[in-house]
């Protein structure tokens, strides 16, 4: 039986014997541990964050941003607003894409017509389109000038403009554009060496690469000679890829794996605020909450530091509002609806409401957190019930005014990638958002958040945002939750890598020792 | 068999593709959730923006026209465009199918190499130690949730011992030239013995989770179809004729103990080959299991609909095929 047991434990260890040589780290190659694979390489054919993650390190943008967040140029040289329908912006001089090809004015005017014209992918129309808003036409001026035409006013285009990668234009013209779903030829720090689909993205150094923005030190080509995706969409198997020093870098670390990270000795925790704002819309157009001191008690019920303290490991930061404090026009002045159970009860008996029962529709990931408000609010007295349903159900249902028209309150979160009020508050809180899933409708709100949209002057549309936070935080539509950390777990062997509050990893300046 | 009869199962084959794809169809159409907004997520959208995506992806038609369009294209081998792929669903599903088939094989032969021998010996040796050993590990075996065990085997191999990768399928140093799509098999026709051990490390942990629940089973099949057999007259007869207990066995039991065992192994593999979700996903295996899972979340109605016929067709063709192993394995059965 000795012999037995042997057996299979011998076989394995002559297995890892074998072939220690080819699974072995380079010390020049950099791997991320990944959740999600690219659904396309073609960056005018998806509306994935993921997907951009990973076009990103080969790919530069016209603008990107620095590590505070700010919108600095990058294909650019500069960019200025010539009037309020017009932008124009300088490329940079001396530009090669990954196959020696020179980058002109003409191929970001290729790029971005591509997204903003009907059907100018093959016939198809690009799905990012509406992330350029009323751009309507992109000009070369001449071999380094663009001019980006609109049909409206619209300020937020450079904050915009960090979501869209430069492609060339010879190699769509040459290729088609079915090539580029799987093939890449941009200006990054990378190039595509091979997508194994499911398993990895494969990148090199490109050694002609520009360096990237001057506003980004340092300046230059990627430190690795190798980059890699790895996918691995199971949070546990992230984990322990990396304490077994698979990879260096892994997105999603969930909040349960903080402690075994930090334990080890091969990894950290690395933390950054995040952009999704978690909240709870509350159903306006059913009794009782359309009284908005039914919409108070509820927020004094959720004591949401406990919930952050004890579910969230303190990784995220409470909120009066929607907006994110790193974000554009962030209202820090908004008044806190503490966690009051009592001031709770005196609410729902000013309204007349006695043994109110309600049920928090939310999604399998998030049950714990909506069973732990759901007990909290058994204490101001409310009973609420948990409703676990599947995210592509839930989402249709609460966003159409007929079909949420019986349901209560549901637990969500809405994310902000381009840290301005106009990306999330508009989709949300404007009356007929299409993630507007409270039902809430405020003129004033509408108007603010309209004006604002077309508002040149910064000033004055900061001002405009604030008030709208305020409104909306007096008219409560929510229960206002908290904008939770993304983290990362990271190898100690890491060098020159940060996490960005983007959800972006760039891996230009990151080296393993 | 004569080829009429072949032909008649063939195409017995038409009517079943055509009730699944019905089924399928009217599953889709029926159950809530709209890929246009899943593709569009949290970012700001305008309605004519949906309208377009919503005309690309054909889902402006209605659903009869849409199932007539799937019926004529799958007709001619066309499945459509994956929604967030944006290539044809023919490829995506085509270049994760071998994944699938080399852990799907691997597991196989895993599980019979040790159903078999286990399940022969535990039903020789009724009521031994390693019969009640055998029964309690298969009770075990079936009841270990594979996602439970492979994390389990991961933290073992991967993160203590550092003998086995934790996910992939061969390390990014090792190239194989494609032939098959199996890696072990593409290595060995490019004479890479490196890149052989490589991909069979990354298979060994996959294979196990996989191979072991099955295994279970089979094991438990066999000793009580063996049981059956040693209890026949014929095998009486043969040791009435002094043949050696092991000729006996070997020769004259196994065969027809096997017929269930061959089986219930045609059935568990034809599930594997749709894909393992679970263990693809904690094993990072790029499978067709873990794509099709991916695709009824996010409502991409043709990859879908593509891969549960190519599922069906597999159902099918492995069922038939277990059939003909039964006239191997007992000449008294006919097709």
């Amino acid at each position: 039986m000795t012999a037995h047991r042997r057996r299979p434990l011998g076989f394995l260890a002559v297995l890892a014997l074998a072939s220690i040589p080819a699974g072995g780290l380079s010390a020049a190659e950099l791997r991320v541990g990944f959740s999600q694979d690219a659904q396309t390489l073609d960056p005018a054919n998806h509306r994935n964050r993921e997907n951009e993650t990973i076009l990103r390190n080969m790919c530069d943008g016209l603008l990107t941003r620095d590590p505070a967040m700010k919108v600095v140029p990058e294909i650019a040289d500069s960019f200025r607003q010539v009037d309020p329908l017009t932008w124009e912006f300088k490329i940079r001089d001396g530009l090669k894409f990954h196959s020696g090809t020179p980058l002109t004015s003409a191929d970001v005017a290729f790029t971005f017509n591509r997204i903003v014209k009907d059907k100018a992918m093959s016939g198809q129309t690009s799905p990012r389109k509406s992330l350029l808003g009323p751009v309507e036409d992109v000009e070369a001026v001449d071999t380094r000038t663009v001019r980006f035409k609109m049909s409206a006013p619209w300020p937020i285009l450079p904050a915009m403009l960090p979501f869209q990668e430069v492609v060339s234009k010879a190699f769509v013209e040459k290729q088609g554009d079915a090539a580029l779903a799987t093939k890449v030829d941009c200006v990054g720090p990378f190039k595509l060496v091979e997508w194994r689909r499911g398993d990895a993205v494969i990148m090199e150094r490109d050694p002609g690469y520009y360096g990237g923005s001057p506003a980004i030190p340092p300046v230059g080509p990627a430190k690795v000679d190798r980059a890699i995706f790895k996918i691995i969409p199971e949070n546990a198997s992230r984990v322990a890829a990396l304490l077994a020093g698979e990879v260096d870098i892994i997105n999603e670390l969930p909040a349960s794996a903080i402690r075994q990270v930090e334990a080890s000795e091969r990894a950290k925790v690395m933390a950054v605020n995040g952009t999704r704002t978690f909240f709870m819309a509350i159903n306006l157009a059913k009794k009782p909450f359309d009284d908005v001191r039914v919409r108070k008690a509820l927020n004094h019920a959720v004591d949401r530091r406990l919930i952050i303290d004890k579910i969230l490991e303190g990784r995220a930061t409470p909120l009066n509002g929607v907006m994110s404090p790193d974000a554009f026009a962030f209202n820090k002045d908004l008044p806190e609806y503490r966690y009051d159970p009592d001031a709770a009860k005196k609410l729902l008996a000013e309204a007349g409401v006695a043994n109110l029962e309600l049920t928090i529709d939310t999604t399998g990931a998030f049950k714990p957190t909506a069973e732990a408000i759901a007990a909290l609010m058994a204490r101001a007295g409310i009973k609420a019930n948990v409703q676990v349903w599947e995210g592509a159900v839930l989402s249709p249902m609460w966003n159409a005014a007929d079909k949420r028209k019986d349901r209560d309150l549901y637990l969500t979160s809405w994310g902000n990638g381009a840290l301005d009020p106009s990306d999330i508050m508009v989709p949300t809180l404007r009356s007929g958002g299409r993630g507007n899933a409270a039902g809430y409708a405020n003129a004033k709100v509408d108007q603010l958040l309209d004006a604002a949209e077309t508002e040149v002057d910064q000033v004055k549309r900061e001002t405009m945002y604030k008030e709208a936070q305020a409104q909306v935080n007096a008219d409560v539509p929510w229960v206002f939750l908290w904008l939770p950390q993304d983290l990362y777990g990271v190898s100690k062997r890491l060098k020159g890598w940060q996490p960005s509050a983007d959800s972006r990893i760039n891996l230009h300046d990151a080296s393993v020792d | 068999m004569s080829p009429g009869r072949l032909l008649e199962r063939l195409a017995a084959l038409i009517p079943i593709l055509l009730g699944v794809s019905l089924i399928v169809f009217l599953m889709i159409t029926l159950t809530p959730g709209d890929p246009v907004q899943i593709m569009l997520g949290d970012s700001r959208s305008s309605p004519e923006q949906e309208a377009a995506l919503r005309h690309d992806m054909g889902l402006d038609r209605p659903p009869w026209e849409r199932f007539f369009v799937f019926l004529w294209n799958a007709a001619q081998g066309e499945f459509g465009l994956s929604f967030f792929h944006r290539r044809p669903v023919l490829d995506v599903i085509l270049e994760r199918l071998p994944a699938t088939i080399e852990l799907t094989l691997v597991s196989l032969v895993l599980a019979l190499a040790i159903a078999i021998p286990l399940g022969v010996f535990a039903a020789v040796h009724k009521n031994s130690w390693i019969d009640r050993a055998a029964t309690v590990g298969s009770l075990l075996g079936v009841s270990l949730p594979g996602f439970w065990f492979g994390i389990l085997l991961i933290l073992l191999f991967s993160v203590t011992l550092g003998w086995l990768p934790v996910s992939g399928r061969i390390g990014y140093s090792s190239e194989v030239p494609g032939v098959t799509g199996l890696l072990l098999v593409d290595a060995l026709i490019a004479g890479r013995p490196s890149s052989f051990l490589d991909a069979l490390r990354h298979l060994v942990l996959p294979a196990l989770t996989l191979a072991l629940p099955m295994a279970s089973v089979l094991t438990r099949v066999t000793r009580s179809s063996m049981l059956e057999v040693l209890r026949s007259d014929y095998v009486l007869f043969a040791e009435a004729k002094g043949l050696t207990r092991a000729r006996v066995i070997g020769r004259h039991a196994l065969k027809n103990a096997l017929i269930p065992t061959v089986t219930v192994a045609a059935l568990e593999t034809g599930s594997l080959l749709g894909g393992n979700m679970i263990v693809e996903t904690v094993f990072g295996w790029p499978g067709l299991g873990r794509l099709v899972v991916e695709a009824i979340f996010s409502r991409n109605f043709p990859l879908v609909q593509a891969a549960v016929l190519l599922y069906a067709v597999t159902y099918v063709v492995l069922n038939f095929a277990a059939d003909l192993l039964y006239t191997v394995l007992n000449p008294r059965v006919r097709l």
